[in-house]
């Protein structure tokens, strides 16, 4: 007759109040860190003068936005960005979960590990650094590649700095080498968390091991694998600056297939140093990305409506 | 009841940590102001001496010297004018992105490095103060020191906005090459007044090494031959240039006059010849490194007087310098080494007093160029000066070597080797320079940063490979050109043409 809920709800609360007063520092640092500067997207919108400050500054619309669909390299910049993400995206997911694949089935522990380590160990490793192993292998005077390989090879040496047509390739190989393997790092540990008890089914039932990954490992980690696709795809429009910097030692010739939003932005304001237009860019960066995961996580959702993320 | 004190006690533990990292950090920058308050009270002053952060860029380490310096300069700011002072240098490479963060965090910042590319940016978004009356009030020094019309090269609108080091004003650009390769050649550097005679130099030396990789090297990272060996007056930064000296005002895109073309023809046929180094485009070292490494024995680069035993330093070894164009002066030489007053200094007037100190007081100018007397230097007879036993310029302790920045450098010492009349030769080097008919005129971009971003793009993908001799010109110079134009270099052109002409009426 009295209503059952509020006691029971006061005493649910009391039980899982610790556990809600744990969230609170995690909870508060998001609030602080993503949620307050939001505020500064207005910048994208101002023409920032210091000495009146960000909010006394004068509105200007869409005006800092232009410079990154006027000038005649707009084109080019979101072409090389999305199709480099997009073969990323794909390289990196089936190189990622065949090694991982490949990793839970080596039987010695500790050469599984160790092999971990080393497939992990290039993400670690700083892009500046990278850049000029890079550079050791293909400076035109005096790279390994053109004064030790193509010759015993009996080819002519390649400015490599300055041909473009080699770069989509070399790009692609020194990301994927990058960062498989922190992919592989997360499938790994999904795949450890499959139950064994599926593949000596299978194997009774006489399954080859390519039909056991086909049927039982995809399947199951299916899952993180949507995860982490929706958030990559979430990041389409940002790009690895360093990669795209820093490897090609930032030399003009290659501009036309290494060139991607971030470096444009980059190279466009170092001398305006006008941080309303670099906003601009930023905002225009998530906002797509935004866009494009809501659309994926929808297509996911038709198709499977417990694969999707929300 | 339990579940919850627990709940309580975490919460309590949480807040109390946050806390106190909040607390050590605001602690730990209170402390050197309670220092600072505490010798001010022993030394019996009135109020606490202010202590001004000093910003500036430096070339190579930072020395391990450098404590002991800020600290004579501290003592004596303190007893002058009642203020200590905090050196902040910053490595050359992290400068712009270093000082950028300092302005836009309203970080303690009270006197700061302003270089000639960077000025007009930093006004246009006021994050430097107007110095007029603070230069008028505190600065009298620093306005003496200056021809009135050299002053006016980092005005903005009639405005005075930094301050330029007193230093070389004009520029001649020219060749540095190892001695010992023109006195092997017989060479005689007084035969070669132009840029075609360096082919038959280089021709020589090329036959002569057969082990050389190259001949000539670029002056430092990102640098080309063209901004080693300016025939024009940049006006701030190429985009729209004074295409010569003979007193035109009209701007022109430096991209499209015959004389740029016949220039990156040369370096092109240089480059194929063998007397360029390979991989200029995407050198990241200084020319100096790239010399001692032995990868050339050559670079183009600007000059003033005292050069020669300045690259003699520099490439460890005797060179001859070779100077091929006469001396111009224009805003960027002038105002290429300046100093501001950020707009978040807490005390301007003590950062002009201090600035004036710079350019008035001898002792605090050659604790910045030269260091400790005794340690790092010794005076033999004013104002030449030596290194003492022991020490050389490989292991001085203070070693920034950076006078033409600090203040008047007119004031400095001269180390012993070096033409005592260094500074005589140097004010008549000012005074006898051609004078760009633009000097004072400085570009503000924001009507046109659009384009300017676009532009800038443009430049950076075709500038290096072209003016290197990388590419072949006749294929790219074209290309080069129509991408300048549809991103707009015209509108930037008359944007500056439309600048300089209002700025001519009234100077």
């Amino acid at each position: 007759m009295q209503k059952p809920t509020a006691p029971k709800r006061w005493l649910t609360m009391k039980t899982y109040a610790p556990l809600y007063l744990l969230t609170l520092p995690g909870l508060l640092y998001l609030l602080i860190n993503n949620y307050m500067p939001m505020f500064g997207l207005v910048i994208a919108f101002k023409d920032v003068n210091f000495s009146k400050g960000i909010l006394g500054s004068d509105w200007v619309g869409f005006k800092n936005f232009e410079y990154l669909f006027k000038s005649s390299d707009a084109i080019l910049i979101t072409r090389n960005t999305l199709l480099y993400n997009a073969v990323f995206i794909v390289l990196n997911l089936i190189v990622a979960v065949g090694v991982a694949i490949l990793l839970n089935e080596i039987r010695n522990k500790l050469l599984a590990r160790f092999y971990q380590s080393v497939v992990l160990l290039p993400y670690l490793i700083s892009m500046v650094i990278v850049s000029y192993l890079g550079y050791a292998l293909l400076s035109m005077d005096t790279g390994f590649l053109n004064k030790t390989i193509l010759p015993a090879l009996g080819m002519e040496e390649i400015a490599w700095y300055n041909e473009p047509k080699y770069w989509p390739y070399i790009l692609t190989l020194v990301h994927t080498w990058k960062g498989a393997g922190f992919l592989c790092v997360v499938y790994l540990a999904a795949i450890i968390g499959i139950d064994q008890e599926y593949y000596e089914a299978a194997t009774l039932d006489g399954a080859s091991k390519w039909q056991q990954i086909r049927s039982i490992t995809l399947p199951l980690i299916t899952p993180v694998i949507i995860m982490m696709t929706l958030l990559a795809i979430g990041r389409i429009f940002y790009s690895d600056f360093g990669l795209f910097y820093q490897v090609p030692m930032d030399s003009g010739s290659l501009f036309n297939v290494t060139n991607v939003i971030d470096t444009y932005v980059y190279r466009g304001l170092m001398q305006l140093g006008d941080i309303g237009m670099s906003s601009a860019a930023g905002m225009y960066q998530s906002l797509v990305g935004f866009v494009l995961v809501l659309l994926s996580n929808y297509v996911v959702r038709k198709i499977n409506r417990e694969n999707a993320l929300f | 009841m339990k579940a919850t004190k627990m709940g309580f006690g975490l919460l309590l533990v949480m807040v109390l940590i946050a806390l106190s990292a909040c607390g050590s950090g605001s602690n730990g920058s209170a402390a050197p102001g309670g220092e600072s308050s505490a010798a001010a009270t022993g030394s019996g002053e009135t109020e606490a001496p202010y202590e001004l952060n000093v910003a500036f860029p430096i070339f190579g380490a930072v020395p391990s010297g450098i404590s002991e310096v800020e600290k004579a300069i501290s003592d004596l700011a303190k007893e002058k004018i009642n203020v200590t002072v905090k050196l902040t240098p910053i490595s050359i490479g992290a400068w712009t992105q270093q000082s950028n963060l300092m302005l836009t965090s309203g970080e303690k910042l009270d006197l700061l490095y302003v270089s000639g590319t960077a000025f007009t940016g930093l006004v246009s978004k006021g994050q430097l103060l107007e110095l007029d009356s603070l230069l008028n009030d505190h600065g009298q020094g620093i306005r003496e020191a200056f021809d009135p019309q050299f002053l006016k090269a980092t005005q903005v609108d009639g405005k005075t906005y930094a301050v330029p080091s007193k230093r070389e004003m004009a520029v001649d650009y020219g060749l540095s090459i190892l001695k010992r390769y023109t006195d092997k050649y017989g060479i005689d550097p007084n035969s070669i007044r132009t840029l075609e005679d360096l082919d038959g130099l280089f021709e020589t030396i090329k036959d002569g090494e057969p082990n050389l990789p190259a001949v000539l090297v670029p002056q430092s990272a990102g640098i080309s031959f063209v901004d080693s060996f300016r025939w024009f007056d940049p006006l701030g930064d190429s985009i729209g240039v004074l295409p010569d000296f003979n007193g035109g005002l009209t701007v022109t895109n430096l991209y499209e006059t015959p004389e740029y073309a016949e220039f990156v023809k040369k370096i092109r046929e240089w480059y194929q010849a063998g007397y360029v180094m390979k991989d200029s485009a995407t050198n990241k070292d200084n020319g100096n490194e790239l010399i001692k490494a032995g990868k050339g024995v050559a670079r183009l680069s600007n000059l003033k007087p005292g050069y020669e035993r300045q690259a003699s330093i520099e490439y460890g070894e005797e060179a001859t310098v070779i100077s091929l164009t006469p001396a111009y002066a224009t805003t960027s030489t002038v105002a290429g080494v300046n100093w501001g007053i950020p707009h978040n200094a807490k005390n301007p007037e003590k950062s002009m007093q201090f600035l004036n100190l710079m350019y008035t007081d001898r002792d605090i100018v050659n604790l910045f160029d030269w260091g400790i007397e005794g340690r790092d230097y010794v005076k033999k007879s004013d104002p030449i000066i030596g290194y003492p036993e022991g020490v050389d310029a490989t292991n001085v302790a203070y070693n920034l070597n950076l006078g033409w920045m600090f203040g008047n450098q007119m004031l400095s010492y001269i180390m012993e080797g070096e033409d005592p009349e260094l500074w005589q030769k140097m004010e008549e080097y000012n005074a006898n320079s051609v004078k760009s008919p633009a000097l004072g005129f400085s570009f503000d971009a924001a009507p046109v940063k659009t384009e300017y971003a676009a532009v800038t793009n443009v430049i950076n993908q075709y500038k290096l490979p072209i003016e290197t001799g990388s590419v072949d010109p006749d294929k790219m110079l074209p290309e080069f050109i129509a991408k300048l134009k549809s991103s707009g270099i015209d509108k930037i052109i008359a944007e500056k043409q439309k600048q300089l002409d209002e700025w001519k009426k009234n100077n």
